[in-house]
């Protein structure tokens, strides 16, 4: 019997159910039917809240967010109008759109590979036989718990050009303080902040690691494979759906970071638009559409097209490493 | 086709449901929102008040239902929550704002109630004691500082005078400013390239600070100092290329590309001047008399500071202009509006207003109780006799109602870096500034009408 399956309820041949006087069947005798309807029910009653909540706070807000998109609705004004999709015309033609969704895809395809390589290295380093290995889990994966606000307010510190300890660092070793939070080098402070937290990445390609069977290791050892090859070829294809999951994953989060907001001098609507521009990623754009300018339709668009290149790019990925992923049953197989 | 009793839901039915219910959810949390006015228990009225959490403490909020007998709930200001609440009709009944720059802004968009009918007949707030500062709150449609009042604001500076710390004037042989006569833009900024300390490409003090308090404002005040308007005269359009308005941009540049003082292409650590020019890591800072509420705090500091008229551009105007006016309006769909002109007038015209003109936190916008302003020390003396001269150079700069300050300041974020940074020529700076914001304007005016 496979999960999910319903157990059959047996039946005595040629004994008529018992039926009560009322006519109801009692219980410990139930028809089949009632048993699977039971069962559908209590699979609606634990996901409605679920859908209710989805329908409620994912697809509500996106139809509006839609609706708003062809509109010049401003929040408050009182002669907004509908523009059909005057606002994705616009956005074609924005130059301020396609740099700041061009520097926050070179983020993603630079942060994700860059965190997965961190995450797993330290993943493989803490799994090995070590003294204090928990406690070396522990602090390793620490950071990824230091809320986000707080990791850029740590950043904000450390890099501060006059008084940050970055550059009182190099100033022991006769470097002139240098302006992190500025271009050309504010994207590298943003990549630090994210390696930072790489423990989170670490945990699950942990969870992974340790599910890969050990007399597959062994098995290679025998037969004289290096570390390195034994890595190559045994442990990263049973990684692969972990870290399939982490590359999806990590894309989705870091085309939507709004880190660069939290390294600001001020995080407010205004503040967002004196970000170095090497870091005015899209979501800063979308930010200061909305509330700075109060361009709720145009930002609602902006939002719109991400939504749909996420999904185009989330697509491509799995399109592309179909054939590279190594799963241990066949997702594709029915169930 | 009908399921038979006791058969499970079909997918499409479970939706529907799930839709119903997500449907009631929707109405209950509609229900379970701040409710933002009305009786509170007890029989009390209930105001609620959309403040900064340090403009209205919790002793104050205990205070005001002690001695008016209204209780007051806080919601922490936050623009975009304002707007989520003035567009499903539920806003708070009083909110904090600008007055220079929120005024036109909200009474344009007539969301604003027109408080003129309250000040008539209050015996608290007399029209006659209104300091003109809170002309800033006055839109007649067009022009600010004219028409209905909207608000009024807690209390004012003229924020382009500036602060001085005398011991860095000292240590570097720059000689103090006067207290009556104003020095120029250009002196100041060579008294901060002098009065500057760097150590290993870092700065330790800087040598003054001149932001104003967004950088719309700021240019629209030192265009008006350069002779100029920012605006066009119905408002609906900016020149930054006119010849004071070049001007002014090319004075706030010269400051940026000099850093010596904090600006986009140098960030204050501490967001504000405030804790710097405390720490003692600051020569100047361009802030007005409210600033001296921080200072006086602080008796080692405030020894050495002193309060300059606000500085002139050679040839041009003397002017010294309140570019914040912060205060409170009430929407127009507030649900409370007699308990909250009560509370308003409590706020502005009783016991907090009287412990604010106490504190130094700017000056009192009711002339009656200018005289409560803190003059014990010798330092406090200096400070508010400058002040005091001051006060016949003040004006109203018309802010236009067609754009919000933080957009102004947003697309002025976006593209003077480059300038700063010697990449851009004034000249292109003033051309893109214009092509922006003007596109942005006239959205405004259609949106408007």
């Amino acid at each position: 019997m496979t999960v999910g399956q319903i157990p059959e309820i047996p039946q005595v041949t040629g004994q008529p159910r018992k039926v009560a006087r009322t006519g109801a069947v009692r219980s410990g005798d139930l028809p089949r039917t009632s048993m699977t309807a039971r069962r559908h029910r209590a699979f609606y009653m634990f996901t409605s809240p679920w859908i209710i909540g989805f329908l409620l706070l994912t697809i509500g807000p996106m139809a509006y967010a839609l609706w708003l998109s062809f509109t010049t609705f401003d929040g408050i004004s009182p002669n907004w109008k509908y523009v059909g999709f005057g606002n994705y015309q616009e956005l074609l033609s924005d130059s301020v759109t396609w740099d700041s969704l061009g520097r926050a895809g070179l983020f993603a395809i630079t942060s994700v590979p860059l965190s997965i390589i961190a995450g797993m290295g330290l993943a493989v380093l803490v799994n090995r036989p070590l003294k204090a290995r928990g406690l070396w889990r522990t602090l390793l994966y620490l950071p990824a718990v230091v809320p986000p606000v707080g990791a850029g307010l740590i950043f904000k510190q450390l890099f501060n050009r006059d008084s940050g300890a970055t550059n009182g660092v190099l100033n022991i070793f006769g470097i002139d303080a240098i302006a992190w939070l500025d271009d050309p080098y504010a994207r590298y402070v943003i990549l630090m902040a994210v390696l930072w937290a790489a423990g989170n990445i670490m945990i699950i390609s942990l969870a992974g690691l340790q599910d890969v069977p050990r007399e597959l290791h062994e098995a290679a050892r025998i037969d004289g494979a290096s570390a390195w090859r034994t890595f190559r070829s045994i442990t990263v294809p049973l990684l692969s759906p972990v870290l399939l999951f982490q590359a999806v994953t990590g894309m989705i989060a870091s085309v939507q970071t709004i880190m660069p907001m939290l390294l600001a001098a001020d995080a407010s609507p205004k503040g967002v638009t004196s970000i170095p521009q090497s870091n005015y990623m899209y979501m800063m754009h979308v930010f200061a559409e909305y509330f700075a300018l109060g361009r709720y339709g145009y930002g609602s668009a902006l939002l719109w097209v991400l939504f749909v290149l996420i999904l185009i790019a989330t697509g491509l990925i799995f399109k592309f490493t179909s054939g590279v992923v190594f799963y241990n049953v066949d997702p594709e197989a029915k169930k | 086709m009908h399921a038979h009793p006791g058969a499970p839901p079909s997918r499409r039915r479970f939706l529907a449901l799930a839709a119903g219910g997500a449907a009631a959810g929707a109405a209950a949390l509609s229900g379970c929102a701040l409710s933002t006015a009305g009786a509170a228990p007890g029989g009390s009225e209930s105001v609620t008040m959309m403040v900064n959490l340090d403009d209205v403490s919790p002793e104050l909020v205990k205070q005001a239902q002690k001695e008016i007998g209204v209780k007051i709930t806080i919601v922490a200001y936050d623009i975009t929550r304002l707007i989520a609440m003035l567009t499903n009709g539920n806003p708070p009944d009083l909110v904090r704002g600008l007055g220079a720059l929120d005024a036109p802004y909200f009474a344009a968009r007539d969301v604003a109630e027109n408080l003129d009918p309250y000040f008539a007949k209050s015996t608290v707030l007399k029209v006659d004691d209104l300091d003109p500062a809170n002309d800033l709150w006055r839109f007649d449609g067009t022009t600010q500082g004219k028409g209905p009042r909207y608000g009024m604001a807690k209390d004012f500076s003229q924020d382009a005078m500036f602060w001085y710390n005398t011991a860095h004037f000292d240590k570097a042989g720059v000689d103090y400013p006067s207290d009556t006569d104003p020095i120029t833009y250009e002196e100041w900024l060579d008294n901060a390239k002098r009065l500057v300390q760097r150590k290993n490409g870092q700065t330790t003090v800087y040598g003054g600070s001149y932001n104003g308090l967004g950088l719309g404002i700021l240019f629209t005040n030192l265009t008006a100092a350069a002779g100029g308007s920012l605006f066009s005269d119905d408002f609906s359009r900016v020149d930054f290329t006119s010849p004071e308005a070049r001007r002014a941009l090319t004075w706030y540049v010269d400051y940026a590309k000099t850093r010596v003082g904090p600006s986009l292409i140098q960030p204050n650590p501490d967001a504000w001047d405030g804790p710097t020019y405390v720490a003692s890591r600051m020569a100047m800072s361009g802030s007005g008399y409210w600033l001296g509420g921080m200072i006086n705090a602080e008796a080692k500091v405030a020894e050495v500071s002193r309060l300059a008229p606000a500085p002139v551009f050679e040839g041009g105007p003397r002017i010294s202009a309140c570019q914040g006016g912060t205060g409170m309006w009430m929407p127009k769909k507030a649900r409370n509006k007699d308990a909250a002109w009560r509370v308003f007038e409590w706020f502005f015209g009783e016991a907090p207003a009287k412990a604010r003109a106490e504190g130094g936190w700017g000056i009192p916008t009711l002339k009656s109780l200018q005289s409560l302003m803190p003059d014990k020390e010798d330092y406090q003396k200096r400070v508010l006799e400058v002040q005091r001269a001051e006060l016949k150079h003040f004006s109203v700069t018309p802010f236009t109602p067609y754009i919000k300050t933080e957009a102004i300041d947003a697309i002025i974020n976006q593209i003077i870096p480059a300038a700063m940074n010697g990449q851009l020529s004034v000249d292109t700076l003033a051309g893109r500034l214009n092509s922006s914001v003007n596109e942005q304007m006239k959205r405004g005016k259609e949106q408007v009408g």
